[in-house]
């Protein structure tokens, strides 16, 4: 008897298999559609030299310290039905963003953004410009020194990126719930779930089992970025 | 023929370039103490760093000239440069790193083929090892071989014997001179080591202060009294090329044509590469040399040669002899010799010295 409660205790519903699932696809996608543009990002920033650039520096650093139901409401701004682009979108193309599993997939992005580019930034600072160098003497414009030197040479520092923006998506709340709405099996994610059940009364197990979830997920995607930045060095620096 | 010309004018940071010269096919040495522009010239050259006025061009080619807004960027230059820490890239092993510029010439234009690169630098062993794995020299090597497959039209190397030790720069010294004869290619070489850039060529450029204080052969700079207070820490040496007469499975012989008669010498063979009518650059020193009147016959010293005295040159209490015996040889006497021998221009010496006091720098 008493084992079958347990049994049924860690038998997941399917709103909340939905949930999961959702946030892994959000986290996912953020979190690969942030890869490119972060690799540029961290790229410009590690080896321009600029005036301006602390302004550029701090316009790119926002979403990691400003509350992120701020960066919901200017996501909302700008690409609600009525916002500044959103409004065109929509009467030029009829595309809704707001409150679309598009919507959460931006969000995450952007709140995730600049600690892809931190990761980024770092791992290529830390590659002497000096091959891109020896490449282009060697016949290679910038884009071929860039993918045949810098890019497989910041490699371990590009996967921790992504890793990073994955786990960062996974855990995001505040701007989600803003711009994406609370939409069970279309934006709500498993952070949105956790706080849904913990404001219903007598939900107090669906939200335990998110929570242990939750916690699970973040330690996997932290500890295995560890692991394989680790091995990457090792294999950089041992093979 | 002239392979490179170059009229810069360049400034960063409050150092000044400004440098005029033209260099002909072969190996010319630029000379001159750190900070003095030698590797700025040289990013110049490659196109790692733009002119602000004037020329560089490579016969009709222009590749950088600010007033008509002419600018070859560095990947189209065809100009080969090893680095002085070699820079191979560390994510590849030495195949791929001999191989990366390949990717960007037409085979028709491929100057030469990975075998023939992998033979002439003896690195058959070294292709599938990791930059890491390589010692200083290794490493060295596979950046000229690296450089010599992106089939440059001009090679330019910084301090290419910085990070080696004496017995490997005996080791990149012929290979250089080698790649430039067998493989017609000019080669630039920056260096704050007289005796290292002599033994690669005696066409010198010295450089001062983002400056050319001269240019031109060794002996011509030493007449002019040019070299003396910048070489005075290094030494004045004596650098003749002698050719390979006869070579043995463990020694060859070098000869040397003198104004009268032949001077040989024979060494054992540590490496493998040479070929009959090679030159090598052989060694001495000034203050090895003997100078007599006549000829002396009850000495044991072989090598007696009859010159000239072409100049004397004072220097502090050092006075140098500048002799011609068929080739320059120049002579460290003291005043009191000069004075009791009676030397002056024009007179008819002999030169003594034995056969153990030439180097090869092998």
């Amino acid at each position: 008897m008493h084992l079958l409660s347990m049994t049924n205790y860690f038998e997941l519903t399917s709103t909340e298999w939905e949930a999961i699932s959702l946030s892994l696809q959000v986290a996912f996608w953020s979190a690969l559609l942030c890869l490119p543009l972060a690799i540029f990002t961290g790229w410009f920033l590690a080896r321009r030299q600029f005036k301006t650039k602390f302004l550029f520096e701090g316009f790119i650093n926002l979403p990691l310290v400003l509350p992120p139901v701020a960066t919901g409401f200017i996501l909302l701004l700008l690409l609600g039905r009525n916002g500044l682009i959103g409004q065109f979108l929509n009467e030029m193309f009829g595309i809704k963003i707001a409150f679309s599993y598009y919507a959460a997939v931006i969000a995450s992005m952007i709140v995730a953004f600049p600690l892809s580019v931190r990761s980024m930034r770092l791992s290529i600072e830390m590659i002497d410009p000096a091959y891109e160098e020896a490449a282009r003497t060697l016949g290679a414009d910038r884009w071929q020194s860039f993918f045949r030197i810098t890019l497989p040479l910041a490699l371990p520092g590009i996967i921790s990126g992504f890793i990073l923006a994955f786990a960062r998506s996974l855990g995001e709340f505040g701007a989600t719930i803003i711009f994406a709405g609370n939409i069970a099996g279309e934006t709500q994610t498993l952070p949105l779930a956790l706080y849904s059940a913990i404001q219903i009364p007598g939900q107090e197990t669906t939200a335990f089992r998110l929570l242990i979830i939750a916690v699970i997920f973040s330690f996997i995607a932290m500890a295995g970025s560890e692991l394989l930045v680790k091995n990457l060095h090792h294999r950089k620096h041992k093979a | 023929m002239t392979a490179l010309s170059i009229d810069i004018k360049w400034s960063r940071d409050n150092f000044k370039l400004e440098m005029q010269a033209d260099f002909t096919d072969g190996i010319t040495g630029i000379f001159g103490a750190s900070g003095a522009g030698k590797s700025s010239l040289l990013q110049l050259i490659a196109g790692l760093e733009k002119l602000d006025e004037g020329q560089i061009s490579i016969g009709d080619d222009i590749l950088d000239n600010s007033t008509i807004k002419q600018f070859t960027a560095s990947h189209k230059r065809q100009i080969g440069y090893v680095f002085q820490e070699g820079r191979l890239f560390p994510h590849m092993n030495v195949r791929q790193n001999l191989l990366f510029a390949t990717k960007y010439i037409k085979i028709s234009q491929q100057q030469f083929m990975l075998s023939e690169i992998v033979e002439l630098l003896e690195i058959e062993s070294l292709l599938d090892k990791l930059p890491r794995q390589l010692s200083g020299g290794e490493k060295q090597r596979i950046a000229i071989g690296r450089s010599l497959l992106s089939s440059p039209r001009l090679l330019l190397m910084d301090e290419p014997f910085s990070a080696l030790d004496t017995s490997l720069r005996r080791q990149i010294i012929p290979f250089l001179i080698k790649i430039n004869q067998k493989l017609k290619l000019p080669i630039l070489v920056v260096s704050h080591d007289l005796p290292d850039l002599l033994s690669l060529s005696q066409k010198l450029l010295l450089v001062k202060n983002g400056q050319i204080l001269a240019q031109g052969n060794y002996f011509e700079l030493i007449e002019k009294d040019l070299l003396i207070d910048i070489m005075k820490e290094s030494g004045l040496i004596n650098m003749i090329p002698f050719k390979i007469e006869h070579i043995d499975t463990d020694y060859f012989e070098l000869s040397k044509k003198t104004n009268k008669g032949i001077i040989s010498i024979k060494r054992e063979k540590q490496l493998q590469h040479f070929e009959l009518n090679d030159e090598i650059h052989v060694s001495l020193r000034p203050e090895d040399i003997v100078i007599a009147l006549h000829q002396v016959e009850d000495v044991s010293i072989r090598n007696q040669l009859e010159g000239t005295i072409l100049q004397i040159i004072k220097h502090g209490n050092q006075i140098y002899c500048l002799v011609d015996v068929g080739f320059k040889l120049l002579v460290t006497i003291t005043e009191t010799s000069r004075k009791n021998l009676k030397l002056a221009e024009g007179k008819t010496v002999w030169c003594l010295f034995k056969s153990m006091a030439l180097k090869v720098n092998i």
